[in-house]
């Protein structure tokens, strides 16, 4: 593929911003990269995405390790090279750094944000949208589930794209319902609280058997996919994601897609705090609370909140998770907001204590196992603490 | 000592946390010494006429008229209201406890009028962000939330709002924010409401038990300071 001077020029010089970006140790400088990359040539991605077959990976929970596990098995085995963003940045900027990383490469797989997806969609004109589940997120920011799913449905118009979709989801049902070609995998139930009433007319949507329908009309539809009832929200993206393999070339015998399953790795990290090693689970919204909670089984736990922008500046969600499955355990609250989910899970009967850093969250655990929650931001400073420590390590050396 | 708590139509009116004010008021009636009931109505199960307190939360659009007209048909909570039963409601809930709002096409539908509010949606931005008052009844310290709304409500005029407002939109009238009309309650603050402001937790309570003995939550009384200090009161 040749791009126009002015796009090779954005690339390269998008190229030494991230370049610099790195060398100041300021994350992977994927985001300042296609900042300068759109800046000088605003129509890049869809110029990057000529005459290449890309899927595009959107939903509330679950893009980055979707992404991730879609890039692996199609390396694997479609055999080929594939251009993705390794650092979940997944808003236009992210996603015009990543189409721009080996644009020799046929094959890219984009996680992108839910509110870009209808851009994104008309820019890139992907082959595939796996589109994973839509729940209740940051409510200041995306707003109300079924807004992202109209506009959604109102992007979703023509058939020059597959959507694979989990079909027992309703919002998901609706976001695809003018499309013309639909994947609908199945896990033969409802698979959250939030699709309890029909995105269509509001009305309480009737559930038996684990199909569900409504007086308007509205109800699932035959699944071409079924997958195990009992696979937790991750493990159901995976079945996703397989089948978008699958679409996009790669041979996938039913062994194989058992081994990925078994293998879908869940998103856990391990920090080391004053030489503990935590190992700590990121979690946004209420799903992903839930997913988290039911994973863990240490007897010491540390949640961590923050309420900055990206976390979602109002904590009422807290409200929404049952925290019973801590009672019994041992827990600590700690990031800025640590007032509001302690009382959230004291008034559940959670016996609960508070501190003021995870250093100090930490100290009250002298032994044993300590597993962690954080939100979005809380994780990131683990993350970036982390990194600190690292470089002070190395300088010492 | 029995109380009754009745939480309506969790998967209606559930977006926005409130259904934390029925745990709270449960936890500081049950640290009180009462027997608590809480029941949950769900959306088609009849509304029932004896309980004590009843709960409406905030929720979407479709789904908050799909509420209304099933309350409406129901007749439980008006009967409920109507006999001095306590009635907490959030948001899309203190909408519909008024005598009217609008529906999605654009025109008026009236509410269940428990108190005199009529609720617009101006083609103004969402309001959205941190809300604090300052109560209309001197009692209570000053009260924080999260408002999240495209409605603005205006009050009649036999109306007391629960508060006035020190930052941010509330009602969007004349600087009030919610509704204390007897044993009504409307705001439009999450948070939830009751988390945030043990006082108000405890003048609902009140409202269907009459004076309790004190409840030092040591927790909830450091969340409230923390939130006011925050926020600049």
């Amino acid at each position: 593929m040749t791009y126009s001077p002015r796009l090779k020029i954005a690339i390269s010089l998008g190229n030494i911003a991230g370049l610099i970006s790195r060398s100041f140790n300021r994350g992977r400088g994927e985001t300042l990269t296609g900042r300068v990359i759109l800046a000088i040539c605003p129509d890049a991605i869809s110029n990057l995405a000529i005459n290449r077959d890309i899927v595009l990976v959107s939903g509330t929970n679950g893009k980055t390790t979707s992404t991730s596990n879609l890039v692996e098995i199609l390396s694997r085995l479609a055999g080929e090279g594939v251009s993705t963003s390794r650092s979940g940045a997944n808003m236009p900027a992210g996603i015009a750094a990543a189409l721009a990383q080996k644009p020799q490469h046929r094959l890219a797989v984009i996680e992108c944000d839910e509110m870009y997806l209808p851009a994104m969609y008309r820019a890139i004109s992907p082959t595939v949208i796996v589109l994973l589940n839509l729940s209740r997120d940051q409510l200041h920011r995306t707003g109300e589930v079924r807004k992202v799913a109209q506009l959604w449905r109102d992007a979703f118009t023509a058939d020059d794209v597959t959507l694979v979709i989990d079909r027992d989801d309703p919002f998901l049902e609706y976001a695809a319902a003018q499309s013309g070609h639909v994947i609908r995998a199945s896990f033969g139930g409802r698979r959250h609280p939030d699709a309890a009433t029909c995105p269509e007319c509001s009305q309480i949507l009737d559930w038996s058997k684990g199909n569900y329908s409504c007086k308007c009309g509205l109800g699932s539809k035959l699944p071409d996919v079924r997958g195990d009832k009992n696979l937790r929200g991750p493990q159901r993206n995976t079945v996703l994601i397989i089948e978008a393999a699958r679409l996009m070339g790669a041979e996938i015998l039913a062994d194989d897609a058992q081994l990925i399953l078994a293998n879908s790795p869940d998103r856990v990290s391990q920090f080391d705090i004053n030489g503990r090693m935590i190992s700590t689970h990121l979690a946004k919204n209420p799903e992903s609370w839930r997913e988290a909670l039911a994973q863990l089984n240490a007897q010491q736990i540390i949640l961590s909140i923050n309420a900055r922008g990206i976390d979602g500046r109002d904590t009422s969600w807290l409200w929404d998770i049952d925290f019973a499955s801590l009672q019994g355990k041992k827990v600590v609250c700690t990031g800025e907001r640590r007032l509001d989910v302690a009382y959230r899970i004291k008034v559940q009967g959670v016996e609960v204590c508070v501190a003021s850093d995870i250093e100090q969250a930490v100290s009250y655990f002298p032994t044993g196992m300590i597993q962690a929650i954080a939100s979005y931001t809380a994780f990131q400073d683990l993350a970036v603490r982390e990194l600190g420590i690292t470089k002070v390590q190395g300088e010492r050396k | 000592m029995s109380l009754t708590i009745v939480r309506l139509y969790h998967d209606l009116l559930g977006t926005y946390g409130d259904q934390g004010n029925a745990e709270v008021l449960c936890y500081r009636a049950k640290a009180r010494g009462f027997e608590v009931d809480l029941v949950e109505v769900n959306p088609g199960e009849p509304t029932p006429r004896g309980g004590d307190i009843y709960l409406l939360g905030g929720g979407e659009d479709g789904p908050q008229l799909a509420a209304l007209e099933m309350l409406s048909n129901d007749g439980g909570l008006k009967y409920a209201a109507a006999g001095g039963a306590t009635v907490f409601a959030v948001c899309a809930g203190f909408q519909i406890i008024g005598v009217s709002l609008p529906a999605a096409s654009g025109e008026t539908v009236s509410g269940l009028g428990l108190v005199d509010a009529q609720t617009i949606y101006p083609e103004a931005p969402r309001s959205v962000g941190e809300l604090v008052i300052a109560p209309t009844r001197g009692e209570l310290p000053a009260l924080t939330g999260f408002e999240n709304h495209q409605g603005l409500t205006q009050l009649g005029p036999e109306m007391p709002p629960l508060g006035r407002v020190i930052s941010g939109v509330g009602n969007g009238y004349r600087g009030t924010e919610g509704v204390w009309h007897g044993n009504i309650f409307g705001t439009y603050m999450h948070g939830p409401a009751l988390a945030r402001n043990p006082e108000l937790a405890d003048a609902v309570l009140q409202c269907a038990v009459g004076p309790m003995a004190r409840f030092d939550d040591e927790l909830a009384i450091s969340l409230a300071q923390e939130r006011r200090r925050a926020l600049g009161e």
